[in-house]
């Protein structure tokens, strides 16, 4: 049984130009211990997707709409709202995507790490205390007795991410979920911060789900990978396989579109010609077809299914990437 | 408020309100006069602080002492009624001097005399009033004219148509305003922030709603609500601090709800859900420190309503009711025809209404500039 699954999840958000359906049946799992990568551009629907799992989805407007998410064996959504303050930060951990804007501005770091603390393992003032600033530590945060007085604003990026890392962490979660943890940081501290999640994830034994749109990142730390698209999943593969033998031709064109070594000013980076469907009214068939080189009559009539090309690698695509495809 | 004093946002603005003069030593003149006033009745007051009786002390402002107590009566014979504190004093000065003329034609020593004329022996004792020797409520028939009488030694402010000493009506008089006034202003800034926190953070038709009520809450009129009720009711102070905090709530719920709206968008607040912590929780410990600058810059402000609804009140006659000592009450008295020349009597509640509210304004002036987030900024 893998700790987490989620069955086609469907979450929606009623705006006044109709019913925004962000996430339309994705599916997915993860295994206690790994690293799942969920890829995709701006809007696809990574960050609904997490939040979904979380259910912090803000309601009004949005709402989940149908599917399952499996927490170890139990449905999530079928949980009563009491129970899920039980669950978010003792199992599930989440960190953000801006640091500088998740951490309280009017209480210590002491503070917030001291309630998160209390609230997880009934730590108090002094226990609490020692264990804030060995965690502090571990995050490799200079001085943290000095620091864990501060306020965030007294903080940098870098540094408020790897509080909220440490936060993150501190909890012992056994699924980690990591919203673009990297995004609104410098590429230099971006290294370090993704090294330190990877090394403290092997400590704590937890599962991490990171939403990137960095390929880069995803070779570097994720063991599968699920390529987001319009509200799909439209590849879910092993890493390796997504980078060998790439089968949808959306995750083809995203990884054409990284610059590539011995490229010079003069050449024009590849893209992907058009733009992302709407989601209140999406196209029939399969959502791509309109920006797809291999598309024919039938994608644009038939939706596609998430099926198995060989070894557990799912593609959702008619006519999958072949040899020789440019 | 354990929360103000550790948020270094918050100690800056109390340091920028310390460096704004005029604000600052209004607030502490405020200070200082409400916190005599909570004292007043050691100020003005028609009983005495200390009397010395027979080498007894006695502490009358604290306890009733009957008239039997210092060999007095009243006039029609009755020694069980409160001791007259004025008559000790006179009754002891006239001995005092008498004792003395007695003195001059007596020809042995002045234990002799005692010792013959026992009744000198209660010339020692003592009678200490205070500052003010009368309460707000003891009429002074003592003048040869009738009351209201005019500012003398006796009566430093005057006395008021019923006899009754200004200065201690006044004194009285703005302890029971300013109570009011944070009474009141404690009462509907709870609420106020209650409700609308709840209304910014829940959103939604719970919003919806409770915004078209307020609205329409916010159309009835007050003065003739207030009328209505004090033809069914007694005028309390009680009563009326409901009535008022009943329409006061409304004006902090419109920040409360927009600063909720704003915060809650906030990173901060997610990452708090997503660590398990209550709606409640997220509400009041995580949301509400952030949005307490409406609150704390509106409240001197509602203080200066509250005095001024109050003392209008009194002053139409709608307010609390008599003998209790109130400014508004006096500047009427001082306003009807047959004493406008009295002019002691409209112009010391006046200048104590206008020296109060100016003091809260100014207070409330340096609190909202100092607050003010956009100080340094530029427009050009």
């Amino acid at each position: 049984m893998p700790l987490l699954e989620v069955k086609g999840l469907k979450t929606e958000f009623r705006i006044e130009e109709g019913v925004v359906h962000a996430v339309d049946g994705v599916s997915f799992h993860v295994e206690s211990g790994e690293t799942l990568g969920i890829v995709g551009e701006s809007g696809c629907g990574k960050s609904v997707t997490a939040m979904s799992i979380m259910r912090l989805i803000p309601d009004p407007p949005g709402h989940i709409a149908g599917g399952q998410i499996l927490w170890k064996g139990k449905d999530i959504l079928s949980m009563p709202d009491d129970a899920m303050p039980d669950l978010r930060g003792n199992e599930i951990a989440m960190i953000f995507q801006d640091p500088m804007t998740s951490l309280n501005p009017v209480f210590t770091v002491e503070k917030q790490l001291g309630e998160v603390l209390e609230k997880r393992f009934g730590l108090k003032k002094e226990g609490a205390r020692a264990r804030a600033v060995e965690m502090l530590e571990q995050v490799g945060i200079a001085d943290p007795s000095e620091r864990i007085k501060a306020y965030p604003h007294e903080l940098s990026g870098g540094m408020k991410q790897r509080i909220m890392i440490a936060m993150a962490l501190m909890c012992e979660p056994d699924l980690l979920i990591a919203d673009e943890p990297t995004t609104a940081l410098d590429v230099t501290v971006q290294a370090q911060i993704l090294h330190l999640m990877k090394k403290l994830q092997e400590k704590v034994g937890a599962a991490v789900i990171l939403i990137t749109h960095d390929m880069a990142v995803v070779a570097e730390t994720c063991d599968r990978v699920a390529v987001m698209y319009a509200g799909r999943v439209v590849e879910f593969c092993d890493v390796y396989r997504l980078f060998e033998e790439t089968k949808h031709p959306y995750a083809f064109g995203l990884l054409k579109s990284i610059p590539k070594e011995g490229l010079t000013k003069e050449d024009s980076l590849a893209t992907i010609e058009g733009i992302v469907p709407s989601l209140i009214h999406p196209p029939t068939g399969c959502r791509f077809a309109d920006r797809c080189f291999k598309a024919r009559d039938r994608c644009r009539s038939e939706d596609p299914q998430l099926r198995d090309v060989g070894d557990g690698h799912l593609t959702a695509c008619h006519f999958p990437i072949e040899e020789g495809d440019e | 408020m354990n929360f103000l004093k550790l948020d270094p946002l918050m100690v800056k603005r109390l340091q920028r309100f310390r460096r704004i003069k005029r604000g600052y030593y209004s607030f502490l003149i405020l200070v200082i006069l409400f916190v005599i006033s909570l004292f007043s009745e050691f100020i003005a007051n028609d009983r005495a602080l200390i009397v010395n009786y027979e080498g007894k002390l006695y502490f009358p402002t604290f306890k009733f002492y009957p008239m039997a107590e210092f060999g007095q009566m009243d006039e029609y014979g009755f020694d069980d009624v409160e001791a007259d504190y004025h008559g000790l004093k006179t009754e002891i000065a006239t001995l005092k001097a008498e004792f003395k003329d007695r003195m001059e034609t007596w020809d042995g020593s002045a234990a002799e005399l005692l010792e013959s004329e026992p009744r000198f022996q209660r010339k020692d004792n003592w009678v200490l009033m205070p500052m003010i020797p009368f309460d707000p409520y003891e009429p002074d028939f003592s003048y040869d004219e009738p009351p209201p009488n005019a500012p003398d030694g006796r009566h430093w402010l005057g006395t008021d148509g019923q006899g009754r000493d200004v200065l201690a009506r006044l004194l009285y008089g703005f302890r029971i305003s300013m109570t009011f006034a944070l009474a009141l202003v404690v009462i509907s800034q709870t609420f106020g922030t209650i409700i609308g926190s709840f209304q910014g953070y829940a959103g939604g038709w719970f919003d919806l709603y409770s915004q078209r009520f307020i609205e329409i809450w916010g159309t009835l009129p007050f003065l003739y609500v207030v009328i209505i009720l004090t033809n069914f009711f007694t005028p309390s102070a009680k009563m009326l601090l409901i009535v008022f905090a009943l329409f006061n709530w409304l004006g902090i719920t419109y920040y409360m709800r927009t600063e909720m709206y704003r915060e809650k968008t906030k990173e901060y607040c997610l990452a708090a859900r997503s660590y398990g912590a209550s709606s409640m929780r997220v509400m009041f410990k995580h949301l509400l420190p952030n949005c307490l600058t409406p609150l704390v810059t509106f409240t001197p402000f509602l203080i200066v309503g509250a005095i001024f609804s109050l003392t209008a009140l009194d002053y139409l006659g709608y307010g609390l009711p008599p003998p209790t000592p109130s400014w508004g009450e006096l500047i009427d008295q001082g306003l009807q025809s047959d004493n406008r020349d009295k002019i002691w009597l409209s112009m010391s509640p006046f200048a104590a209404i206008s020296f109060t509210l100016i003091l809260v304004t100014f207070v409330g002036e340096s609190v909202r500039e100092a607050f003010d987030p956009k100080q340094y900024a530029r427009y050009k």
